[in-house]
This record gives structure tokens, sequence and C-alpha cells, in this order.
């Protein structure tokens, strides 16, 4: 589809000649790579259509060519000749930019971009700029390179990874020994340790193909789905709170362990996607379809007081596109709420035309009043009632209604015979009340109608009466389980253009509509959510499998083939290998979306298989690795690290779901915020659970997540950071969790076996799935001594830390120290 | 060479920045090394300082709610002579306002002042009898009396003065300044958030985020009493000696590994468990008050073990001493709307007399020290309040975002001077209006960043504190 926008443009071009249409566009492809950027970052701050300073704007060919006071600022064809150039070269009297000179590199672009013509892409929004813009170009499947060294390919991703190397000089690195290995794809793959019996099992399997068959295994475990459906949360921007300032619960685990199954099973992404973003649009839509829709309904809902509804419903509106183009195109959507997007061929008219598909959503807004809204704050939910506690409830609700109408009558006659009840006085209750009983009922404010329902139920026992019964049956309706999903009114909203963003200045009226750099929506479908979602993952896309593909990558190495995972315009960084990005792109669709399919290809790469130890003379060509001579050591993630130390500890509650829990949190933790949050810790089995069930408060996270990097869930996140503070050192040494975590891993190590060595060696063994070396366990023994006659000598901090002897407690300081090392908490 | 010593070189550029979370950031301010390594974003704009500091801390003392200004600073003859009668609707069109319901049938009614108004000190300011410890340094202070933001609900406004933007995402100014050039605390963190009064500011833990900066540099939040950082004692039977012998078998352990494998991170964390360590054992001395003679406690009105304000900015000046860089005091509540438990004359009586002292205290004690000319203290909440009254239970004032009073001290500020004027009902500014980013571009270059340099590039685009707006407001200057 985009081949033939492409052809259409080269036709117009061939107006002047087949070559010069060519020259034409690749002028442009390099004014769009090379060039705007230069300009959007370094002139246009000032030289643009609104500011003109000195009467120049560089904000098109013509303006460039028309100049400022001092004339032209470009002369095509004759780079020496131009007053930009001389500006930018610093070789005359004006020297631009003030803020400091541009690189060579730019001011060499400059140049060669002037010298060819000085070609300049289309405004945003016109398809012509598509071809300019390598991650809009359709998808290839490349055929793999030769290289030299064939037998160490194991399939084409090798390939594509070693010619590179190779024509910079350097080998990839030996395969990771097996005890490596089983650690970095059991923790890759599902988060947890190996045991040691998996991992001597692994190491002593002789069979061929034992490393297939470990990945194998390891897909088919449940907990793959929870260790690759929190990626997919961060990017879902799932929390278990609304937000905002007063960030009161909501219910959507469901949606979470919707994605935990979806994943599991093996959910092809088309539908992964297309469930998420319109399942409740999908014929005859299944209660799970309805779940996934929780996707887009993770978005923020402000509570607080004296709020406009209308303008926190469309700042979730702006986020379901901010997060549509994050999670699936790439793109910086966003950028073009106020304004045509500075760097991409994104308009500001279709950045309200993707906010129309998502502006139907029967949610909270402009159109409910206060006290409607606030009943319906957390609409539209799916409910998951039991028949008779559903028509028990409604029952209830009823009957709470004839009670309010009887209220209403009740206040009525009170306030009409309010005089004689209460002659005028000084009692100030009674004077408000005759105050307020005097406004026209249609405009009291809702504050007036508050404090006057206080004064009557303080002094007038009837009305008392009613309002206690009213409240006594709201207590009696019974619980009913709801999750958050999309629902889309019966009309849709009125969507129109924000004028600078603002959403109380209308522009012109908009219909749904996709990017015009991209393939158009087929003809005939629908223009709703489920037109667009099967628009992210029809065929002709180009981005959504390049995006997903980079970011499966980015797991595995640390690094996407695109650095910048969340930026594939012009900003962004280009590919390393943009072959073995198409390839895998390519396939991924082929084998119809199946995600299993592309881990195991990863994954039985000779690429991903490289020992990760540090290499000064692959770091002397490529300091940061992005053509992997070798693997990346990678700190686990904030969930992560604490599920290793459940593993090590012997203590986790391996359930699949459900709601979230409460893990013990340093006291206080919590009370930074508006709302002071209890949290009572869990007993029991809840205790135990995986980091990712740990339920997360927006405005107050669990520190031992937020230390680590875990997102605070305000918006998508594509790529966390990996940090190495003192604080994460303080958490791992100190927390009441590693403590509890610590004494059970030593009293596990203490089962195992009985001599010093050996208890020194299984503790290796569960900890970093290896023997210790000799100088380790040399160290260790020593600190074991050390540690049992300090124990010796002080009977209160034995008694302290809870064992009968001092030996006993010497390892739980051992255990301590071996779920602090820098390995343990690493992915080698 | 080795690889461990390798590694070790190509290390030590990245080692420092990572490390300048806390500590090493000396070094920093002479780098303009861009970019955290292999897993941070490129970044675009320069760190370190662009000019000379005026400034090497500031305390940003934010009152949580918004303070009335026309009960504290603002007198207006007027406004009084006018109490009672309706605003003229013409100043209400195309204004949005907080609880817009609660007028939008009846416009509002202005309202005087019941609080007395007097000028102080030898610079003659004016400040109500709401705050008679701060009207006795107001010579050391300098006004903003039109300050202007953009949000009129609590948890956009208080997010857009610490970010700049009235969503969540962006770094707070203190994540700023932390990343931009480091801090001189070897066993703190760069930026430290303080926390008094009945709650917590709204938005939580966003108002001191990194955002997509480095997580390094987002805000510390200290908890009152005991230890100050979580996870700060060591678990019960391993103090002392054992938690000691503990983390050196960690660091020799870890040594181990770095010099076979040679990956410089392994070098970073321990570099991050020697400070930890340190962190530790200073933080008791850190809350100790015992040293502090008891002139300067009855100065604050502090007492050791309270949660309270006076009790933190006696901190914060000992956390300045230890050379953190920016530390954030949020006391609450000044949302004195009317109705129970805000109401303009005891309820805002209660909020003044918990922080007047602690603020005259903090000026005078830094002053008598010779800090205050190193050190800019800042004094303001998210936005202000109407010159329109408010019926509630009582009558109180809604959110007013046109223009507010906040003030300065210290830092390379002008003291005892007033900057910009406002109409006869203090509704809005008639001269020099100062826009949130002013203030933010202003904090910036005291300590001796440009805004417009310290830039961050995410998702394709160069960000700053300031957005795209943003001037130093130069009268402020000293």
């Amino acid at each position: 589809m985009l081949e033939a926008v492409y052809r259409r443009i080269v036709l117009v071009v061939a107006l002047f000649s087949a070559s010069s249409a060519a020259a034409q566009s690749d002028g442009i492809r390099f004014f769009e790579e090379k060039v705007r950027p230069v300009l959007a970052t370094r002139c246009q701050s000032c030289h643009s259509e609104a500011l003109q300073t000195s009467g120049l704007s560089l904000a098109s060919r013509e303006s460039a060519l028309r100049g400022g006071g001092r004339g032209p600022a470009i002369a095509p064809g004759s780079p020496d000749e131009s007053l930009l150039i001389e500006a930018i070269e610093h070789s005359g009297a004006l020297r631009m930019p003030p803020t400091g000179a541009l690189a060579d590199s730019e001011i060499e672009a400059l140049r060669t971009w002037i010298r060819d013509g000085a070609a300049w892409g289309g405004p945003p929004g016109d398809p012509e700029a598509a071809v300019a813009l390598w991650s809009l170009r359709p998808v290839r499947r490349p055929e793999s390179p030769d290289v030299d060294r064939p037998g160490w390919v194991r399939n084409p991703i090798d390939a594509f990874v070693l010619s590179k190397l190779e024509s910079e000089g350097l080998e990839p690195s030996p395969q990771a020994d097996r005890r490596t290995l089983i650690r970095r794809v059991s923790l890759d793959l599902t988060g947890l340790l190996p045991s040691p019996a998996e991992v001597r099992a692994f190491v002593n399997d002789n069979e061929p193909g034992a490393y297939g068959r470990l990945v194998e295994r390891l897909l088919e475990s449940p907990h793959y789905g929870e260790r690759w459906g929190r990626h997919w949360l961060d990017i879902a921007r799932y929390a278990d709170t609304n937000g905002y300032s007063i960030d009161g619960d909501r219910s959507i685990w469901r949606y979470r362990d919707w994605v935990i199954k979806a994943l599991n099973d093996n959910m092809p992404f088309d539908r992964f996607v297309i469930e998420q973003v319109a399942g409740d649009l999908l014929p005859d839509a299944t209660d799970d379809q309805l779940i996934a829709t929780g996707f887009h309904r993770n978005t923020m809902i402000n509570q607080e007081g004296g709020i406009d509804f209308e303008q926190y419903r469309v700042d979730a509106v702006v986020d379901r596109v901010r997060t549509t183009g994050a999670a699936f195109l790439g793109l910086t959507l966003a950028c073009a709420r106020c304004h045509d997007h500075k760097f991409d061929p994104i308009s500001q008219r279709e950045f309200f035309q993707m906010y129309s598909f998502f502006n139907n959503v029967d949610e909270l807004g402009g159109n409910l009043s206060e006290g409607v809204g606030r009943s319906r704050m957390m609409e539209p939910i799916l409910e998951f009632g039991e028949p008779e506690a559903l028509a028990k409830r409604d029952r209830l609700r009823a009957q709470i209604e004839s009670k309010e109408t009887a209220l209403v009558e009740l206040r009525r006659q009170l306030e009409a015979a309010w005089d004689e009840r209460h002659p005028p006085g000084d009692i100030e209750d009674f004077e408000r009340a005759r105050e307020i009983a005097a406004i026209p009922e249609a405009e009291r404010s809702n504050l007036h109608v508050n404090v006057l329902d206080r004064i009557l139920y303080e002094h007038e026992p009837e009305y008392k009466e009613i309002k206690d019964r009213i409240r006594e049956l709201q207590k009696e309706i019974p619980r009913i389980e709801w999750t958050l999903v999309m629902r889309d009114l019966p009309e849709p909203r009125d969507s129109y253009l924000h004028v600078q963003g603002d959403f109380t200045r209308r522009g012109e009226d908009i219909e749904p509509g996709t990017l015009a750099v991209l393939p158009p929506l087929p003809e005939g479908a629908p223009r709703d959510r489920l037109g667009l979602a099967r628009w992210l993952v029809s065929e002709e896309n180009p981005l959504t499998p390049r995006v997903t593909m980079n970011r499966v990558w980015q797991r595995y190495f640390g690094l996407g083939i695109v650095e910048t995972e969340n930026d594939f315009g012009s900003q962004g960084t280009l590919p390393s290998h943009p072959e073995l990005l198409d390839w895998m792109a390519a396939e991924f669709v082929r084998r119809d979306w199946n995600l299993k399919d592309m881990h195991r290809l990863i994954l039985n790469s000779a690429t991903y298989r490289q020992a990760s130890a540090y290499r000064a003379d692959a770091a002397e060509v490529d300091p940061t690795n992005r053509l992997l001579a070798r693997q990346n050591r990678l700190r686990l993630e904030a969930e992560i690290i604490r599920d290793a130390a459940l593993t090590a500890a012997g203590l986790l509650t391996p359930a699949v779901g459900g709601p979230s829990v409460y893990p013990p949190q340093p006291a206080g933790a919590g009370q930074f915020t508006q709302v002071d949050r209890k949290w009572k810790a869990d007993d029991g089995p809840n205790r135990f659970r995986r980091g990712m069930y740990t339920y997360f408060i927006r405005s107050a996270a669990h520190p031992g997540l937020v230390l680590f990097d875990a997102p605070n869930a305000q918006e998508s996140v594509t790529r966390r950071n990996r940090s190495n503070t003192p604080l994460q050192a303080l958490t791992l040494l100190n927390d009441e969790a590693q403590s509890e975590f610590a004494g059970a891993l030593a009293g596990r190590v203490r089962d195992h076996a009985a001599g010093i060595e050996d208890r020194i060696d299984y503790a290796f063994e569960v900890c970093l799935a290896r023997p210790p070396r000799r100088d380790e366990r040399d160290r260790m023994a020593e600190f074991l001594a050390l540690m049992t006659d300090e124990f010796a000598t002080d009977a209160d901090a034995l008694q302290t830390v809870g064992e009968d002897s001092p030996a006993a407690a010497a390892w739980t300081a051992a255990a301590r120290v071996m779920i602090n090392l820098d390995e343990f908490v690493t992915r080698q | 060479m080795n690889t461990a010593e390798q590694g070790l070189a190509r290390r030590t550029r990245r080692q420092l920045f990572q490390d300048c979370g806390v500590g090493v950031g000396k070094l920093a301010l002479t780098s303009l090394f861009v970019g955290d390594g292999l897993f941070a974003a490129p970044a675009a704009g320069t760190r370190g300082m662009h000019h000379a500091p005026r400034a090497k801390n500031v305390i940003y003392l934010f009152m949580a709610g918004a303070p009335s200004q026309f009960e504290l600073f603002e007198p207006k003859p007027e406004l009084q002579k006018l109490s009672g009668q309706a605003l003229p609707p013409s100043m209400l069109e195309g204004k949005r306002f907080a609880f817009m319901e609660s007028f939008a049938n009846r416009p509002p009614k202005l309202l005087g002042t019941r609080r007395k108004f007097a000028r102080h000190g030898q610079s003659g300011r004016w400040v109500s009898e709401c705050l008679p410890h701060t009207a006795q340094v107001v010579d050391d202070l300098a006004f903003v009396r039109t300050v202007r933001t953009e949000n009129f609900n609590h948890a956009p406004a208080k997010i857009f003065m610490n970010t700049g933007a009235p969503f969540f995402g962006r770094p707070s100014m203190g994540s700023w300044v932390s990343y931009g050039i480091g801090s001189e605390a070897k066993d703190l963190p760069n930026f430290v958030v303080l926390q008094s009064g009945p709650r917590g500011p709204r938005g939580g833990a966003m108002n001191w985020a990194s955002g997509f900066l480095p997580t390094e540099h987002q805000g510390i939040p200290f908890l009152p009493g005991g230890a100050p950082i979580l996870n700060m004692s060591s678990p019960g039977g391993f103090q002392g000696q054992r938690q000691k012998a503990t983390v050196d078998a960690i660091l020799d352990l870890n040594r181990m590994n770095m010099e076979r494998i040679g990956d410089p991170e392994i070098g970073t964390r321990i570099a991050a468990y020697e400070m930890a360590h340190r962190m530790q054992t200073s933080g008791p001395e850190l809350i100790d008050f015992s040293t502090e003679s008891q002139a300067t406690l009855d100065l604050y009105g502090a007492k050791p073990g309270e949660k309270s304000f006076a009790n933190n900015c006696l901190l914060a000046r000992r956390l300045v001493e230890r050379g953190v860089r920016f530390v954030q005091l949020y006391h609450s509540s000044w949302d004195h709307h009317g109705g129970p438990g805000e109401s303009l004359d005891k309820d805002l009586d209660e909020v003044c007399l918990s922080a007047d002292q602690a603020c005259k205290a903090l000026i005078t004690d830094l002053k008598q020290r010779g800090m205050l000319d190193d050190t800019l203290v800042v004094w303001g909440g998210e936005f202000g309040r109407t010159p329109m009254g408010e019926v509630r239970d009582t009558v109180g004032r809604n959110h007013h975002i046109d223009a507010f009073t906040m003030w300065f001290a210290g830092g390379g500020t002008k003291a005892g001077q007033d900057i910009g004027e406002t109409d006869e009902i203090g509704f809005q500014a008639t001269e020099d209006p100062v826009h949130v980013h002013d203030i933010q571009a202003t904090i910036l270059h005291l300590l001796g960043i440009d805004h417009t340099k310290l830039t961050f590039r995410f998702r394709g685009r160069d960000f700053r504190l300031t957005d795209v707006g943003g001037h130093v407001i130069d009268p402020l200057l000293a």
C-alpha cells in the first residue's frame, strides 16, 4: 500500500524526468534525515514562522530563499554563497546559532544539502515525507548476508549480526557455559531462578538439543506469561489505584491476569492487540474480550473536589493516543497535540483524528454534573456477580431510590414550613438553611445542597430517620466484583481540534482517521476503535511489527536494534541492524504474529547464547556493545529481584493471578502523599507472591519497586532505567523482607548439608547456579567464622536474629551476603 | 592492563555520573559529559554550570494548599471598600476556577480581609498580623506579588510548580538540579524532601519524581522522627561491627567477580555499597539535634523527635550544611475555602502559628552562620486565593491563579523589595507579571544553570524544566 503512495509521488515528480525524480527523492530523504532535525533543534526556535528573528524564517524552502534583513539565507547549489553557511561556519561577522556552534557533522550536512540543491520535504501529513523516514517504508524480508564464518550461524539472526561484526573486524564471544545459560534463560523467560536440580539436569544432559529443550520447557511455564506480561503492563501503565491526588482504589487486576493468560496461551499478537484496543466492539464480545479492553482504562481518574471532569476526561483520551503511539507505532503522537509535530510528519489535525477514535468512551466527562459524576466515577465497568447478588443489589437500589424521593419530598415540605418551624433568630444553622431555601432549587450549587442536607439531618428527626435508613440499605448492598472496561456511547461525542491543545478552544470538526504517512484504513472499514485496532496490526503497517520486534530484542539484550525504542521518528536513532530488524518484523507477520516462535528464534541464536564477559578489544571499536560481540549483563528488574530472592529462599508462593497483595514494606513508606496509605502486610501465602502482584499505589508505590526503577504508571513506559544507587544497596541490605528471605535461605542451606564447604557450595548453587570458586569459598568461610565468633560473644544479637546457635545465626549473615551480591541481582 | 583494569579505566567517567545521584557531584560540575552510558537516552543539552552560581543550595518551603495572599501579604484598601459587592461579571469571562459550580449561578462577592496589616522593617514591607515573626525579617526577603500559574486544581498546579508541566512524567526542579550539577554531599542524597502538617502533598511522589531523568535524581523523602531514610537501620542483630563485616564480605566477593568479568557496572555497585554504609553511619548524626544549642532549638521552636515544620527547617539547615543541593519542605494545609477545618480565621491562625516562627528562624540562623548568601530560600504555594469570598460553612476564598505572592531570601537575591503590582482588588498583575516558568528559570539561574541549556532528550524532543517559556526575573537578582 505504501509502495502505491510512493509510486504515485514518483509519478508526479516524473513529470520532469525519471532521473531527476530519483535525485529529488534522495534529496528529500537526505533533508529529512540530516537537515530537518538540525534546523528544528538549532535554528527554528528563533527563525520560525511565528518569531522570524531578524526577519528570517527557516520553516520552508521559500522562506529560506526569501531570507531576512540580511538577504537570502540559502543559495541552492552554492554553499559558499549561502549566508546560512557563513553564519554557522563563523567565517563572517554573523555567527550562529548564538547558543554554541553546530557540530562539524551538522555543518557538513547543511553544506551537502545546499550543494545538492536544497531539497525540502513536504509539510507534516504529506505522504511524501513517508518516503524519507526509514521506519515508514514497507517491511521487506531481506536475504541473510554471507559471512566468513558460516559455522557460527545457528539461524538467520546470527548471519545479520555476524556480518556486521566481521565488517568491523570483531569476533563474536564464545557461548556462555551451561550454568550461565540456564540462569539467563530462566530469568529472561520466567523471572525465576533455576533450582539446583534443574541446573544439574541441564549440565548433565549430554543428548543433542539439550538447550533447545530447556527453552521449550521454559516457554511452556505458566511463569512465562507473568514475566512477559509484566513487560506489557509497563506499556499499559497498569496500576491498582486511580492516580492524581486522591488516588483511590480501582479494580483492574483481571486485566493483568488476562495479559498473563493471553501470553501463556500464545495468543497471536494481532488478536492480542485487537482485543485490548477494541474487544468490546467485536461481535458477541465475551467477558474476556471486555476485560482485555482494560488496556485503555489504565488511564488515571481524578477524584479531587472542584475539578472540571471534562478536563481530565480529555487528558485520559490524550493518554490513549500517546500510549497507542508508544505501544504500537513507536511514534511520539502527543507532540502533535498542541501544534503540528515539529520533527515528524504528523499534523495536529491527524492527532485529533486519532483522538476521536478514543473520544466516545462512556466515561466521566463534561456532560455530567458533580453529583452524578461522582457516583459514576469508575464507569464503564464489567460486573461479576451471581444472579441472586445482582438481583438483590438492584432491589436495594430501587428501595434506596424510593427513599431518596421521599427524602426530597420531605425536604421540600420542611423548606416550605421553615419559617413556622424555625422563626427567624440567631441560630446560625437555621439562618443558613433559610438563605439556601430561598434559592430556586435549580440554581443551588452542590455546596448549598450539602450544607442544607447537613442542617436538616442534625435538626429534623424525621429527615434523619430516612437518611439513616438509606445508609443501612446501602450497607446491605452485596459486594460485587468488577473491572474497568471500555464501552462507547451510543451517540459519539463531537470531536474537534483543540486550538493549541486547549480543549476549551474549539477548532474545526474532526472525524476519526489514521495517519497519512501510513497505509490508509481499508475501504469500508469501520471508523471506530475496531477499525483502528485492525489497522494497527494490518499486514501493510510497517511500524507495529518493527516496534514490537525491536522491543522483544531489547528485553533480551538491554537495548533495542533501534535504541530509541519509543521513537521511530526522525529524532530517533537509526537501527544498528536495519536488515535484521526487518527480517524479524517480516518473519513475525509471516508466522501469523506468533510471539513464542520469535522468542524461540532469538533464544536459539548464537548471538543470544554468547558469554557476557567484558571484552576490551570489542569495547575499543564499539563501546556500548551495539554490535553485540558479547551478551550484555543486565541488572534484574525491581520485581524480579524480589522473585529471585523468593526462589532462593524457597519461600515463593507460585500462584498465578488474582487480586493484588500486600507484602511488607518499610514503615512510613505510604505517608508522603495526601491520603496516608495504610499498608497491612499480608500473612500466609500472599506474603510471598511475586513482585508483580504487589498492590501498586500510583502516588505511593512500594519503595522496593520504585527504588529499582519500576515505572510509576503515570504513562506508558517502553523501557525501564537500570540505575545503580546507594539507596538500592540500603534496601537490599536492610529491608525487612530481605531479612526474612535471608533467614529462610540460611535454613534451606543448613538443612541441605552439614559441612561448611558443602553448605557454601550449596548456597552458591541456589543463588548463582554455580559452585563457588576457590577464593570465594575461602572468603565466605572466613566470614562465617568471624560471624560465629561475633554471635558467640553477643547473646542479645543472637536472640534478635532468632537462631539458637551462633553457627546458625552466622548462616543468616552469609545468606544476607549471597542475596546482596552483584551477581545475584544480575542476569549474566 | 588486565581485563579488570581496563574495565576500571573505562568506568571512570560513567561511574562518576552514576554516583552523582548521591555524592561525587563536584566532579560533575566541570564535566560536559552527556548521557549516562549504555542505557540512557542521548542527551543534547549541557550539564554542569553555565555561569558562576550565586547560590549553592536551595531550601524550598512549599506551602501546600495555597496560602491566601490577601490575609498575609497583600493589603488592598479598595477590596476592603468593595467587600460584599459582586465582582463585575466581565472579570469572570473566559476564566476558569475550581468549584466553578459554586458560583456559576450567582456571581461571587468580593471579600475584604479581617486581618490587620502594617509596614515592617527598614524597607517598609507590608505583612499582616498573621505572621509576626516573618515580619521581623522582611528586610532579608524579596516579595514577588504577581506570580501567575496555569492550573487551578491542587495536584496539577503543584506538579506544574515543581516540573513546569501540569501533567505527570516530567522531572521535578530538584531532579533537574541534581542531574545538572550534582551535589557536594558525600553521604546524603542530592535532593531531599521533608514533610509536615496534617497531610502529605497532593500528588505525592510525583512532586519529586525524576521523570525521564535517571532515577538516582529523584527526591528522597525523609521520614519524620527516627531513621530519616527508609531502610537506613541495619536489621536486628546486625548493628555495628556485624553490619560492617557483612558489607565487607559483599564488597570483597563483588571485587573478585569484577576481576574476572570486568564489567564496570560491578564497580558502580561496589561504590554504591560503600556509600550506603557511610549513610548508615552518618544518618544518626544528621538527625541528632543534641549538638544544637538550646538557643538554636528555641529559635526554631524545634522539639527533637516531633513531626513539625520547625524540626524540618532545622534539619534543612543541617542538610544544606552537609552539602545537600536541594531541600524541599512541604507544609500543609493552607487550603482555606471556608469549609470545616478550612476557615480564614481559626484554621489560618493555626497553620500560620505552625510555620511563622520557623521561617524567621531559618533566615536568622542561616544569616548568623554566614550561609544565607549561598542558600536560596523560597516560600510559596501552588497558586493563590481569590479576592472573592467563597461561601461554605464560613466565608473562605477559592483558588486563584492570576496573581499571588511568593518570597525569596538569600542565594543572590536582592532583599527588602517588592516585585510586581496587582490591580486594586488584587485580581491580576498590572506590572511585572511573573510566570511559574520565570520562577523556575530564576532558581536555576541563581544556581549557575541556564534554563534553556539544561535539557534532556526524551522521545525525540529536548525537554527542559521551563518547557518553552521562562525568563530570569532580573529585578530579583542582587
